[in-house]
């Protein structure tokens, strides 16, 4: 490392600080590059896994009859696959390698023996294979979001405790003496979930604690794997690349601190508005839908954060792919953590919740928020460890506005059907209780979601229209060879004023 | 250039010394890294006023949610509704019967009755007179809670025959001492079984007629009821 700023600042003394700055982030970068790319590419393809899962079931959702005479292929099972390859498959090798990386370059320190990474990564994707396969063979555990039979979860918990360590002894290790917000959401998620996924491991399934201690035991796993895994994934890299794109500092360090705190403080007690109305002590249900509201703080900080540093650049937007996929995330997270917020109200959670609504909520926050969030990251991540440009700025586009528009049709058309679903649900017949409605009959219900579950199949294939657009790209500049001169940029157009010229 | 430059320069340290690194090289594999902007920084700009009084106001209305929806951090209360004084009244007041309840009671106790009434409540002809059918037992509440209050002594007219014996006292004095719901239970079955016509008797009636009676201590004749049998 210091021998390659060394050399840099013997080249030009003129700019030697500068230039040697550069260089130190180009040995670091080039010391993540093989488990990035590991980790991206089984993202990637754990992303097409997911989708296609996705498809399926959502097909059977409004044509029962597709696929039905596969044992392996039956709803419970596939949509079931979905949600563990989208999650553990695509969202977690992704934020793992965003994560490391960011860790790396904001705490100047290269990685130290990247094959234990490599070794990682290898465990993880073999776990997340075999618990797929376990979901398709029918050994799922049936505990949501916990569906990977026990015989693959330690592969998962060996792998996470690598990275996990690695992470951290590359911050421990690093040069910077400032901590920046990144490192401080990526390092607490590091500790946050292997907590919460040892405890829920624990208490759900190899010693299962016993009634309805169990629901809130797995509710409270399941949302903060949202708010203190994926959440702070997210917002890490929102905090890097949006300043790192637009070349100015975050607004405001002290609302930084505000966000990061008040979100550790609250989120940890939120998960149990999913219970509302269950055989859940009161006093622990308030202290959810407390939680819940009052984690509008933290969104609203970061909120406010976010948007005075963008302001005055959006016209930045026109350029840049990760930028756009960082701020519609970001948009996306305001929305969603809000809309969230809201579903904790009781009398709100009576008409939405067990409805099409949930669904199109955490689509709202997985997909528009955290997804997206992380195309912008390896949009800007890849061309710096392979020392290449995406070979295709079409596809990019191609990419954001079908995934964008894809999730936007899908969020609306499941908030729809879930909200006409949830009021007819609770419609009570005359005089009982007070009501005055005639109740639907529940087929009539169920028949009144198809036009819109249909449309969000549609959604969904305008999405798959994204992923492969996106996973092509990707494969494409794997392959390419590296080009002799010095390259520009692959942007949505050209800007007249960048730094570099073609 | 050799092919061992288009590595990055940490790859192989020292690699970099070598002497085929030349400007052009080292500037094309610094390109991407030249060209992007400095790494992120704070700004410091103090927090808006509007934020402290927001989120001031937040915790304000998030601890009174709070405290209004505990439901005294009961663990077996799990409904806002849940109202502790109406559950601690509720607690304490004697439980309700059901009318099905006070006559499978009353039934019990009537096991007392039927060694003389007989279980189906026909009496002995001659001894002991009927339930069954009995002008007595469908007539007026005022007089049947007397008559087991203190009892019934001499000739009496039941279904017309005349039956001359004793019948004892439950109330007060008496040997068995029923209190104002063990005789309110039986007399409500007996009007209500065999095909008798008669309405159930409360407790409190029977309490009434008891504070009403209380200096009595001697059992009732048949020309004493009389009169309030017609009222």
């Amino acid at each position: 490392m210091a021998s390659a700023s060394q050399l840099a600042s013997s080249l030009s003394p003129s700019a030697s600080p500068q230039l040697a700055k550069r260089a130190e982030l180009s040995a670091i970068d080039a010391s993540t590059k093989l488990p990035a790319l590991f980790f991206f590419g089984s993202a990637v393809l754990w992303l097409i896994v997911g989708t296609l899962f996705a498809l399926i079931a959502s097909f059977k959702m409004h044509t029962p009859t597709f696929l039905g005479d596969y044992e392996w292929l039956t709803f419970g099972r596939v949509r079931t696959a979905h949600l563990n390859a989208v999650i553990y498959g695509w969202s977690v090798n992704a934020s793992f390698g965003v994560a490391f990386w960011l860790m790396a370059r904001l705490s100047r320190a290269e990685l130290r023996h990247s094959g234990m990474l490599l070794i990682a990564s290898a465990f993880w994707n073999v776990g997340v294979t075999l618990g797929i396969y376990g979901i398709l063979t029918g050994d799922s555990t049936s505990i949501e979001w916990l569906e990977f039979p026990s015989y693959a979860t330690p592969l998962l918990f060996f792998a996470y405790a690598l990275v996990g360590a690695w992470t951290v002894i590359t911050f421990r290790f690093g040069r910077s003496k400032h901590i920046y917000v990144s490192q401080w959401y990526i390092l607490a998620a590091l500790f946050w979930f292997p907590w919460l996924y040892s405890v829920a491991q624990i208490m759900l399934i190899f010693s299962p604690a016993r009634g309805t201690v169990q629901s809130l035991v797995n509710w409270w796993f399941a949302h903060n794997v949202l708010g203190l895994w994926f959440t702070p994934i997210g917002l890490g890299a929102v905090y890097y690349f949006l300043p790192k794109v637009l070349g100015k500092p975050i607004h405001s360090y002290y609302l930084s601190v505000l966000g990061f705190w008040s979100l550790a403080i609250f989120y940890n007690w939120a998960g149990v508005h999913h219970l509302i109305g269950g055989p859940v002590p009161i006093w622990v249900q308030t202290a959810g839908i407390t939680a819940s509201f009052m984690m509008v703080i933290p969104v609203i900080v970061t909120a406010i954060n976010h948007h005075l540093t963008m302001i005055g650049n959006f016209s930045k937007l026109k350029y840049s792919p990760t930028l756009r996929f960082i701020v519609f995330g970001a948009v996306a997270y305001t929305f969603t953590s809000l809309q969230g917020s809201s579903m904790s109200i009781r009398s709100w959670s009576e008409v939405t919740h067990f409805t099409q609504y949930t669904i199109g909520h955490s689509h709202a926050g997985m997909y528009a928020f955290f997804s997206m969030v992380m195309f912008g990251s390896i949009y800007y991540i890849l061309p710096r460890i392979l020392l290449k440009e995406w070979p295709s700025a079409k596809l990019i586009s191609l990419h954001f506005w079908s995934t964008a528009l894809g999730v936007i049709f899908m969020v609306l058309a499941l908030s729809i059907a879930g909200v006409k679903q949830g009021i007819d649900l609770n419609t009570l017949p005359v005089g009982a209780d007070g009501h005055t409605g005639s109740p639907v009959p529940f087929l009539e219900i169920v028949k009144n979601t198809i036009p819109w579950l249909k449309l969000r199949s549609y959604a969904g294939i305008l999405m798959t229209i994204g992923h492969v657009a996106f996973a092509i790209n990707f494969v494409w500049m794997l392959l390419k060879a590296r080009p002799a001169g010095v390259t520009a940029p692959t942007l949505f157009r050209d800007v007249p004023e960048l730094e570099v010229s073609r | 250039m050799s092919t061992s430059n288009d590595n990055s320069p940490s790859d192989k340290k020292g690699h970099i010394e070598h002497a085929g690194a030349t400007d052009e090289s080292i500037q094309r594999v610094h390109a991407i890294l030249l060209r992007e902007q400095d790494e992120p920084k704070e700004g410091f700009t103090p927090m808006p006023l509007f934020l402290l009084g927001f989120i001031s106001a937040m915790i304000f209305l998030g601890s009174v949610y709070f405290v209004q929806n505990r439901g005294d951090f009961d663990p077996l209360v799990y409904d806002t509704r849940y109202d502790a004084e109406a559950a601690k009244a509720a607690a304490s007041a004697p439980k309700a019967l059901t009318p099905e309840q006070i006559i499978a009671k009353g039934k019990v106790l009537y096991n007392t009755c039927a060694s003389c009434h007989t279980p189906s409540g026909m009496g002995v002809p001659g001894a002991f007179p009927p339930l069954a059918g009995s002008e007595w037992v469908n007539g007026s509440e005022e007089v049947l809670v007397r008559i087991l209050l203190h009892g019934l002594a001499g000739p009496v007219t039941v279904k017309g025959s005349i039956y001359n014996g004793n019948m004892p006292a439950f109330g007060p004095g008496g040997g068995y001492s029923w209190n104002d719901e063990k005789i309110s239970q039986v007399l409500s079955y007996v009007r209500q079984e065999w095909g008798n016509t008669g309405t159930a008797i409360t407790a409190e009636r029977v309490a009434e007629i008891r504070k009403l009676e209380a200096s009595r201590s001697k059992p009732w004749s048949e020309a004493e009821l009389l009169p309030l049998e017609k009222r």
